[in-house]
């Protein structure tokens, strides 16, 4: 990879670079290692998923993107900037433009749905009006479109927690939406729900990067959603990045690889 | 497995298991010599020593007897002995709750440790001396109620003189507690963002705030709502305003406490989520925190009302308004029926507010 650390776009004909990570190493303060020097690449467009095991460092990654989580070494650059230790204005600017979707929604429970998906906006709406909870019209009207077009637009005024999993999902999304961001961060968002209910929450996720354009980052459980969904796939093992490759490529003996040899391949046993 | 531990822990931070063994030592020091103390106390009273005036001498004139010194002396002398004996006498109290017991005497039972006998010993001797000190008499107890039926009897049968300007006291202690209430949310919720552990970690400024604003409501709760009268009573004269003062220092203190341990148990989840739209810290405080603490801030505040309520008589006592002002100078005077009176409309009031405010706070949560 390029030794001077300055992201390098190789070829004009090869999508920009979205993310690039160099040697990212967390170590917690517990002295637990949750990511070692890993190494990765997205361009425009991809639908990247992350697989693991669990405890394999997953979420940690995804959280040292938007600094959620400060890295212990290596370095980050998001769309050509560098922000490995950004701060402050810099900082807030560069997490306004990636969205993060989270496996138990975080939603704020007690404001209503439309108010949750109003907050996506936070990053551009002026402080004192926003802490009053007022928004634009323009505002106001662009997130009941994205409601709309999750399919709740009739529950703008229903407070959050009233809404089943997969609902609170989906509007998670349009807050993403409403963050017009040009990267998305999902972190296992269909792990908590009924499996019935999976695909229905995918696919909005899906239509972010095929319809608008977003570049997805994703970790995922299932194995047999990876196929339907993602563009590529990596893999974590005990912090380290130990599989690269096509969807299609992905089979039983990778599945081990990853998984280890006691593990089973679920596909058709379950869903 | 836990001596290792132990021993890890030891060479990460050598000061602090310096400070820890200070401590260790202090607390076995404290407790030899109130051992010694009380053993001297016992003997001395029960010597039949006499005083200067022929008669036994009393728990106070013991008190003052006592050889403090001596046995301080012989505290830490006991206390550096168990220390470096330990192998032999087992660990002391003073190390055991500091430092933890170690694995190979975690689970003898307290009768094959000297520890467990000296707190056995330690439980009774307290039992005996503080009987002598508070001079319990069991027999008087028991027999002698016949000279409190006066004011029982006033108490059951209050005399209506002073119904009006009670009543009218009563509205005032009310107004006077809500006001000191009202007074102390702004200044509690402000400050208890800054009292919570969970937003207070990222920089050095925000970690003094905390270490500050934590020792400030410490030491304003530690102080007694009657002296803060005492200091506002001379500082705007005596009335109700200084109640008000009083009571609002003191809820300040309280609901900083209660706010902000409320704080430290909100779901992180979506102050993650707000933070990672690019929100600013008010607003990620505005979104992530605020909706989530408010039922219980609320539940709290009304709490504190009714608790206002039930100080404020106290409060009076010494000139501070309300109607603790017209009841001291009828308990001083043995007005029994008029004091009957004014208990009885402490008493309804401060039930409504007790079932009042229940009703509110089960709403809320
Ligand atoms: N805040 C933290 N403090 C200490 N250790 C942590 C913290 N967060 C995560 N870890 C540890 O880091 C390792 C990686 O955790 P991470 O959450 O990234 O795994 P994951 O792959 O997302 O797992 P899962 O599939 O269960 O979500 C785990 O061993 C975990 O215990
Ligand atoms: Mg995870």
């Amino acid at each position: 990879m390029s030794q001077n650390g300055a992201p390098v776009d190789i070829g004009a004909s090869r999508p920009a670079e979205v993310v690039r990570v160099e040697g990212l190493t967390k170590v917690f303060p517990n002295g637990v290692r949750a990511l070692s020097g890993v190494d990765l690449e997205v361009r425009q467009g991809e639908f990247l998923v992350i697989i693991g095991l669990s405890g394999s460092g997953k979420s940690t990654l995804l959280r040292c993107l938007n600094r959620l989580i400060d890295p212990s070494a290596g370095r980050i650059w998001i769309f050509g900037d560098e922000i490995t230790a950004v701060e402050g204005a810099g900082l807030r600017a560069m997490r306004a433009e990636v969205a993060m979707i989270f496996q138990q929604f975080n939603l704020v429970k007690r404001h209503s749905v439309i108010n949750n998906v109003l907050s996506g906006a936070l990053g551009h709406t002026p402080l004192w009006s926003s802490l009053l909870l007022r928004f634009s019209g323009e505002e106001k009207a662009q997130a009941q479109a994205y409601l709309d077009r999750v399919g709740l637009g009739d529950r703008g005024d229903s407070r959050a927690d009233a809404l089943s999993g997969g609902q609170q999902q989906r509007v998670a999304i349009a807050r993403a939406l409403m963050q017009k961001p040009r990267l998305v961060l999902a972190d296992e968002p269909v792990a908590s729900l009924d499996p019935a209910l999976r695909h229905s929450v995918m696919r909005h996720i899906e239509a972010l990067n095929r319809e608008e354009g977003m570049t997805v980052l994703c970790t995922l459980h299932d194995i047999d959603l990876i196929e339907r969904y993602a563009t590529r796939v990596v893999a974590l093992r005990d912090g380290e990045l130990v599989y690269e490759g096509e969807p299609k490529s992905f089979d039983a003996v990778t599945f081990h690889q990853i998984y280890g040899e006691d593990a089973v391949m679920a596909g058709s046993a379950v869903d | 497995m836990e001596i290792s531990a132990e021993l890890q822990r030891q060479q990460r931070s050598p000061w602090r298991h310096r400070m820890r063994q200070v401590q260790a030592f202090l607390i076995d020091l404290l407790l030899l010599t109130l051992f010694l103390l009380m053993v001297e106390f016992l003997v001395v009273a029960f010597s039949g020593r006499r005083g200067p005036t022929g008669l036994l001498v009393t728990p106070e004139e013991i008190l003052d007897l006592l050889h403090y010194g001596w046995a301080a002396a012989g505290g830490a002398l006991l206390a550096l002995l168990w220390g470096f004996g330990s192998d032999w006498l087992g660990t002391s109290p003073g190390r055991a709750l500091v430092l933890g017991v170690p694995e190979r005497e975690g689970h003898r039972p307290w009768t094959h440790t000297l520890r467990g006998w000296f707190i056995a010993l330690m439980v009774q001797l307290t039992v005996f001396t503080g009987w002598l000190i508070t001079e319990v008499q069991l027999v008087t107890f028991l027999t002698q109620f016949s000279k409190a039926t006066d004011i029982v009897r006033g108490l059951v049968h209050p005399s209506s003189t002073v119904l009006h300007q009670g009543l009218v006291l009563l509205v005032q202690t009310i107004f006077l507690a809500f006001m000191a209430t009202a007074f102390a949310i702004p200044v509690a919720f402000c400050l208890s963002f800054l009292a919570a552990r969970n937003l207070t970690r990222d920089t050095f400024l925000l970690r003094s705030a905390y270490t500050l604003v934590r020792a400030g409501m410490n030491f304003t709760r530690a102080v007694e709502p009657l002296v803060w009268a005492l200091i506002f009573i001379s500082w705007v004269g005596i009335g109700p305003f200084a109640g008000v003062l009083a009571l609002w220092v003191h809820s300040v203190a309280a609901l900083v406490k209660l706010y902000s341990e409320q704080i430290e148990n909100i779901d992180h989840g979506p102050v993650d989520a707000i933070t990672a739209t690019g929100a600013s810290h008010l607003q990620v405080l505005r979104f992530g925190v605020v909706p989530q603490v408010i039922p219980p801030f609320l539940s709290f505040t009304i709490y504190r009302w009714d608790i206002n309520v039930r100080m404020s008589t106290i409060i009076g006592f010494v000139g501070g308004g309300g109607i603790g002002y017209i009841l001291k100078p009828r308990v001083d005077l043995g007005q029994w029926g008029e004091v009957g009176t004014l208990v009885l409309l402490i008493a309804a009031t401060v039930w409504c507010m007790d079932i009042l405010s229940a009703k509110i706070r089960e709403r809320i949560v």
